[in-house]
């Protein structure tokens, strides 16, 4: 325990000093700001139903950047880059075990990524008041929506951290992970769409419901429902991919 | 305290360490020699865990490697060749992580990052970014976090290399106050310092041990060794009365123009005729000048044992 806590203090600290997170929190702030204003301007000129504010809020372009890209530029490091500098010898022959470094690197991204959309909640409070809309927004779907965009990025950041594990170089491991993040974006439909009529028989139709990342949000996060099968298809994922970076530091021992 | 018995490590086809056997005793100062590739930082890896052994078995401070990684590493201070470290961080802060890390207690974490840094000679530089300091501050940082959780031993890999001759200096000064509280096993190929540190040597090459001795033990038992006698007599009667001790071969007797001369005899391993020869000279009333017993340098006795390896197993055998 007192491993991963230590990693996770040691990591979270390096996200904070590093440039890089800097750069992905402006971008990430400057496309939410105009693009949720942009809403919810329209939302209010065309009256449309306010209940509707909570997918629209998470279903957005800067959302895939932070689903699609994030998650896989925030772990590119993880271990490729100790890979890289050999400094994986100096962690991995101190009284460490390989789980306990692979789920306190993880945990440290899984903060950052959530202390990351943090300050777009100020945001919704500034939509709401009186100076901008005066409008009554509603916030339980909305948290939940959060929820679900955090167990998307718990289930990615675990395996960007897998490709990170895989390699000694950086940007072939953020591809790499970024090639998966899309595939699950659009493979469920892609698939769905190959399969026809043959999709909605088993065991098609399990497989591509308990895949489908978007559907998930629209459906049931972003309508305040949080279904115990979709955390356990996340939680579940991110627990198989940190188990195989587990076993990817380890195989130096099969060698 | 460390315990090797008949370690084989393969990397597919290439075999890196075949079937070496060694101890280090408490207290022990041992120099790991070897020319580049004799397999030295496989050995150290597979001591400190990060490799497993292919066959053979090594136990650290009564820990066995494989059964109980953990307690090895929590046994020891380990500095990697290069001394990969986190760059982004600052020198203390770094120490501090690492002495969490190793389990250091919080209460007492504070007291031995200062010892470290104090006794590594970083204090000057403990707010810095470790990225920013020069390579021998680095060098001393890694061998920071290598005493910072006070192991009883210490594995150091090369801890000279990449250092100008001060910093060496000061490495090698520091390693001989190091080694008053932990057992050190330290790998070089500058055999000077190794000398002038290590109670004790090990001579790997091809991934074998080719000799295991104290300094002063590997120069007796090497070949390269010579006798030499100037004695107030002529060149006939020097070689009368010395060329028939034991141990003698490639005799050279010469005359100086002062009435002495001179007897130079290259010596068996092992043998030791210094008594016999004065007690030789003094039998036939001949003064002697003086009797010296020439060694080899470490350099020489290095060069004898890897190359005699060659001779015995030709390159390629043992990749």
């Amino acid at each position: 325990m007192s491993t991963i806590l230590t990693t996770l203090a040691k990591e979270l600290m390096s996200y904070f000093f590093s440039p890089v997170a800097y750069v992905i929190a402006v971008l990430f702030y400057l496309f939410r700001g105009l693009e949720v204003h942009g809403q919810v301007r329209a939302m209010a000129a065309l009256g449309a139903d306010r209940d509707l504010f909570s997918t629209v809020y998470m279903i957005s372009p800067s959302s895939n950047f932070m689903v699609v890209l994030v998650p896989a530029i925030l772990t590119m490091r993880c271990f490729a880059e100790e890979r890289r500098s050999g400094s994986l010898e100096v962690l991995m022959t101190a009284p460490v075990r390989e789980r306990e470094v692979v789920l306190g690197k993880w945990l440290a991204a899984l903060v950052f990524f959530a202390v990351l959309w943090l300050p777009t909640l100020p945001l919704l409070l500034l939509l709401n008041s009186e100076f901008f809309l005066a409008q009554d927004l509603p916030y339980g779907p909305v948290l939940t929506g959060y929820l679900g965009l955090t167990l998307l990025g718990a289930f990615l950041l675990a395996v960007g951290c897998w490709t990170s594990s895989l390699t000694d170089n950086q940007l072939l491991a953020s591809l790499t992970a970024m090639l998966f993040n899309t595939a699950l974006l659009v493979g469920p439909d892609m698939l769905g769409q190959q399969l026809g009529a043959q999709a909605q028989e088993w065991p098609w139709h399990v497989l591509l419901d308990q895949t489908r990342v978007r559907d998930h949000l629209v459906s049931w996060f972003c309508r305040g429902l949080v279904d115990t099968a979709q955390l356990t298809f996340y939680l579940g994922g991110a627990v198989f991919f940190l188990f195989l970076t587990t076993k990817s530091l380890e195989a130096r021992r099969w060698r | 305290m460390i315990v090797v018995e008949d370690l084989v490590k393969r990397f597919g086809a290439v075999t890196a360490v075949a079937g070496v056997s060694f101890r280090v005793e408490v207290g022990e100062v041992v120099g790991f020699l070897g020319p580049n590739g004799a397999g030295k930082t496989t050995t150290l890896r597979v001591l400190t865990c990060f490799h497993p052994a292919t066959t053979g078995r090594a136990v650290v401070a009564g820990h066995d490697v494989v059964e109980d990684p953990i307690g090895v590493r929590r046994s020891v201070g380990y500095l990697p060749e290069n001394v990969p470290i986190y760059t982004d961080l600052r020198v203390e802060e770094y120490l501090h992580y690492r002495a969490r890390l190793k389990g250091v207690a919080r209460a007492r974490r504070k007291v031995l990052v200062e010892y470290a840094m104090e006794r590594c000679g970083v204090l000057e530089v403990r707010r810095k970014l470790i990225g920013h300091v020069s390579r021998g501050y680095r060098q001393r940082v890694g061998l920071a976090d290598a005493l910072v959780a006070r192991p009883p031993i210490l594995i150091l890999d090369e801890p000279t290399s990449g250092l100008d001759p001060n910093q060496r200096r000061r490495m090698k000064l520091l390693v001989r106050e190091l080694a008053e509280e932990h057992t050190i096993l330290f790998s070089s190929h500058i055999l000077s310092e190794v000398q002038d540190v290590s109670s004790r040597l090990l001579i790997l090459h091809h991934g074998r041990l080719c000799a295991d001795g104290t300094p002063q033990q590997l120069l007796e038992r090497a070949s390269g060794r010579r006798l030499d006698v100037q004695a107030h007599a002529p060149a006939e009667a020097l070689r009368a009365a010395l060329a028939g001790l034991p141990g003698l071969a490639d005799v050279a007797v010469d005359s100086a123009p002062d009435g002495c001369a001179r007897f130079s005899a290259a010596l068996a391993p092992g043998a030791d005729p210094r008594d016999a020869a004065a007690a030789a000279l003094a039998a036939r009333g001949i003064p002697l000048r003086e009797l010296k017993l020439t060694l080899p340098t470490l350099e020489q006795v290095f060069q004898q044992v890897t190359e005699g390896a060659d001779e015995r197993a030709p390159a390629g055998a043992v990749a």
